[in-house]
């Protein structure tokens, strides 16, 4: 499974054509072939004249408030910043795979097919934001994200629609593609539709949000790239009216070895269709993000607890969630670790621009005892002009996708790998 | 007849010139020095456009035959690298105007100045410059404290060019100003020159033109940025509480250049001869503080304006040249590693491509 680039920029621009200032070109020459009287020709030339000295008596004027007007045209070689625009890009990514857990993937020595053809939608037109990504995969397509913002003149932002939920490490709580627990349990690179607001003071980062729902506004649908509470079965949960508060403070700002720590609530009602009422759920987590040098140690430590308002009989240990087309039960309470360690070596060849390897760790603790599920990923990114290529060996242990794993009770005390090469052409 | 005559004395009028130059305070001080003057002497038309240097454009232009760039304000090392490929009109000096004493023009630029394909006008000067604002205890003053992100954290504002920025890391790393190009010159000297940058490259705001630089120090979006000193000057006229570094400044030279296969050559010539005046390059000077590459407009300016260019005695203690003619044959080599350095992240990416 594979995260978003919310903010990437594609190269392909409809960018809003601005006005630039105009070069001043001659004034006089067609007036004066069509004048046949000599006087009448002076007495037009005069005036003009004095016409020209006054219009350029008031451009010094201007110039001397320091600005120079129409004078200065910008030429095309003009490297000026833009602002304003819409930029379309996108992605295209295949995966090859080897599972040691599946017969068939050992016989053919691996398999390999496409992962997500997506395109993104970036903007901003007079401080009015546009972001929005959409996703094709072979067995379903989706809405990754999409909102429109403001920016306001203290640089803060408000966010409308569906974005990213502002929970623990962001903009990640993984450096490889297939991420960890927390993405699988709906509490790391989620998205949901409400209201946000982010604003940032020196080191202090701040935001707080209001999610209505879940992205789609239909909990029956697992179609979708963010997991969620998804009903289905005794299981009729959906997520409703959230609020979302996370602080960070950055020690070391602008130096070396910046140190983002921080922490985060996360408080919503559950919907249950069978019997028309609102349980409950809460989280809260606390991270640090260091960036030292080429090193980036991140930790993070969250807890979360579903208490849905269901029907008799239906099991109140375990919720069902769902995304990719897929669903699966979690455990309606526990713990969640995360350890991650990565690397950004200097690349000594000129076609690879960028070499950044990893190790993510990551465990849930389940509270009724059961089981609990750990991944590890040893891997490296590898940037090398449009192309990004992940190269993921992933270690599993009773989690989702590998095996009979559960995030629920459960499941099988079983290793199992799966080599991913994730390789990507991004524009 | 009255009517012919008339037409062509509109012709006479409706000549134009275009000149390309640079941008903000600087461009100004060119237009109210000695362009508008010009215009109001002579009746043509002078069209200013704005570039950020490099020759690409002229080698498009001249090759093409089709050249709409009449006269370059060029940096030398650029003039060096165009005249040598061909692409500039070789000028005669003898032609420039004599000093008002009558010192011919030869003797009355200072050294390297004039150029064979190139008449120098001012000499200008990368300096760092900081906002007062941004420190209140113990302020920067050393080129070592733009590279110091414990002692002074938060961004830094640079050119995205190699010129300047290499012989800094060097000097602040150790090197002695009259061995930086030395260094330089070795694969070992420009790995430790870019490894010096690498200490605050996370940190690096990269501008292009010098109005974006005086835009970063004026929006606080860096703690220090280097920058022309003469639109600091302009920045603080407008109140802007901007302080210069003047440790280390890198002095150059500016020149004008005429492109090749232009339609206006002469007249092109002709305006270069009145720019280049001693008193046009004199009435540039009171519009920016940059030093003017004749002996006898230095001569024109009162001694409090010098004091504020980058030629005067107190700012010249530790001053760089750069070594034009160095940067005209490696800048070819050097620049095609220093743009890949910049697309290469030094700390872990807080957001991989997903």
């Amino acid at each position: 499974m594979n995260g978003s680039s919310e903010r990437r920029v594609g190269r392909f621009s409809f960018g809003f054509l601005r006005c630039s200032p105009l070069i001043i070109s001659g004034l006089l020459s067609p007036l004066l072939c069509a004048a046949d009287d000599t006087e009448a020709l002076r007495e037009q030339v005069q005036r003009l004249q004095e016409r020209v000295e006054a219009l350029e008596e008031e451009t010094v004027t201007a110039e001397r408030r320091g600005d120079l007007g129409a004078s200065v045209s910008e030429a095309d070689v003009t490297a000026a910043e833009e602002t304003d625009g819409v930029h379309v890009g996108g992605a295209v990514r295949f995966n090859l795979v080897h599972r040691d857990f599946v017969q068939a993937s050992q016989d053919k020595y691996g398999e390999s097919g496409l992962d997500v053809f997506r395109l993104n939608v970036d903007g901003e037109v007079d401080n009015i934001l546009v972001s929005a990504e959409y996703r094709f995969y072979s067995y379903m397509h989706t809405l990754h994200h999409g909102w429109i913002g403001y920016e306001f003149d203290d640089q803060s932002q408000v966010q409308f629609g569906i974005h990213r939920v502002p929970f623990g490490l962001l903009p990640y709580p993984a450096h490889n593609a297939w991420f960890g627990v927390p993405y699988y349990v709906g509490l790391g690179d989620d998205y949901d539709m409400g209201l946000k607001y982010e604003r940032t003071d020196g080191a202090w980062n701040t935001q707080l949000a209001f999610y209505k729902n879940e992205e789609l506004n239909d909990a029956t649908d697992p179609e979708r790239y963010s997991f969620d509470l998804i009903r289905g079965g005794d299981q009729q949960n959906e997520e409703v009216n959230q609020l979302n508060a996370r602080v960070a403070y950055t020690f070391g700002l602008g130096t070396n070895c910046e140190t983002e720590v921080g922490a985060s609530a996360q408080a919503g009602e559950v919907y249950n269709t069978t019997t028309g009422r609102r349980g409950d759920h809460s989280a809260g987590a606390a991270h640090l993000d260091s960036r030292c040098g080429r090193w980036n140690l991140q930790l993070k430590g969250a807890s979360y607890e579903y208490d849905p308002a269901n029907p008799q009989g239906v099991d109140p240990r375990t919720v069902q969630v769902g995304a990719f087309a897929g669903t699966y039960d979690i455990a309606g309470e526990a713990d969640i670790l995360v350890a991650n360690l990565a690397y950004n070596l200097p690349s000594p060849w000129e076609s690879v621009d960028s070499i950044t390897c990893y190790n993510d760790y990551s465990r849930l603790y389940k509270a009724d005892r059961a089981l609990d599920s750990r991944i590890n990923t040893l891997g490296c990114a590898i940037g090398s002009g449009p192309l990004f290529t992940y190269v993921d060996y992933i270690m599993a242990n009773n989690m989702p996708y590998f095996g009979s794993g559960s995030l629920a009770g459960g499941g099988e005390d079983e290793w199992h790998s799966r080599l991913n090469i994730n390789i990507g052409f991004y524009w | 007849m009255v009517l012919a005559l008339a037409c062509v004395g509109a012709q006479a009028d409706d000549r134009e010139l275009t000149v390309v130059s640079w941008d903000g305070a600087y461009v100004k001080s060119q237009i109210l020095g000695f362009i508008r003057p010009y215009e109001n002497k002579t009746g043509v038309r002078v069209n200013v456009l704005q570039y950020s240097g490099g020759i690409d454009e002229i080698r498009r232009q001249v090759r093409a035959w089709n050249v709409h760039w009449d006269l370059v304000d060029l940096e030398l090392f650029d003039a060096i690298r165009a005249c040598e490929e061909g692409l500039l009109v070789r000028l005669n000096h003898d032609s420039l105007p004599a000093a008002p004493d009558g010192t011919p023009a030869s003797e009355d630029f200072i050294n390297s100045s004039l150029m064979p394909c190139g008449v120098g006008n001012v000499v200008g000067s990368t300096v760092i410059s900081y906002s007062q604002a941004r420190w209140e205890k113990e302020k920067p003053d050393r080129l070592e404290d733009f590279f110091d992100l414990q002692q002074f954290p938060g961004p830094r504002g640079l050119r995205r060019t190699p010129q300047g920025n290499l012989e800094w890391a060097l000097i602040a790393d150790g090197v002695a100003p009259e061995k930086v190009y030395e260094v330089l010159s070795t694969e070992a000297g420009l790995d430790r020159a870019f490894e010096v940058l690498n200490r605050i490259k996370p940190h690096i705001v990269w501008w292009r033109t010098g109005e974006e630089a005086i835009r970063l120090l004026e929006t606080d979006r860096v703690a220090m940025s280097s920058v022309y000193s003469g639109r600091v000057d302009d920045a603080v006229e407008r109140g802007e509480p901007l302080e210069i570094i003047w440790d280390h400044q890198i002095w150059f030279y500016d020149v004008w250049g005429i492109p090749k296969h232009g339609r206006n050559v002469e007249l092109a010539k002709d305006f270069l001869r009145f720019a280049t005046s001693t008193e046009s390059l004199a009435a540039q000077a009171k519009y920016i503080p940059y030093g003017p590459v004749r002996q006898s407009s230095m001569a024109l300016l009162e001694p409090e304006r010098r004091q504020r260019m980058p030629t005067s005695e107190a700012h010249l203690k530790t001053a760089v040249e750069l070594n034009a003619a160095w940067w005209s044959e490696n800048l070819d080599r050097i620049a095609p590693r220093f743009e890949r350095w910049v697309d290469r992240p030094v700390m872990v990416p807080k957001t991989l491509p997903r």
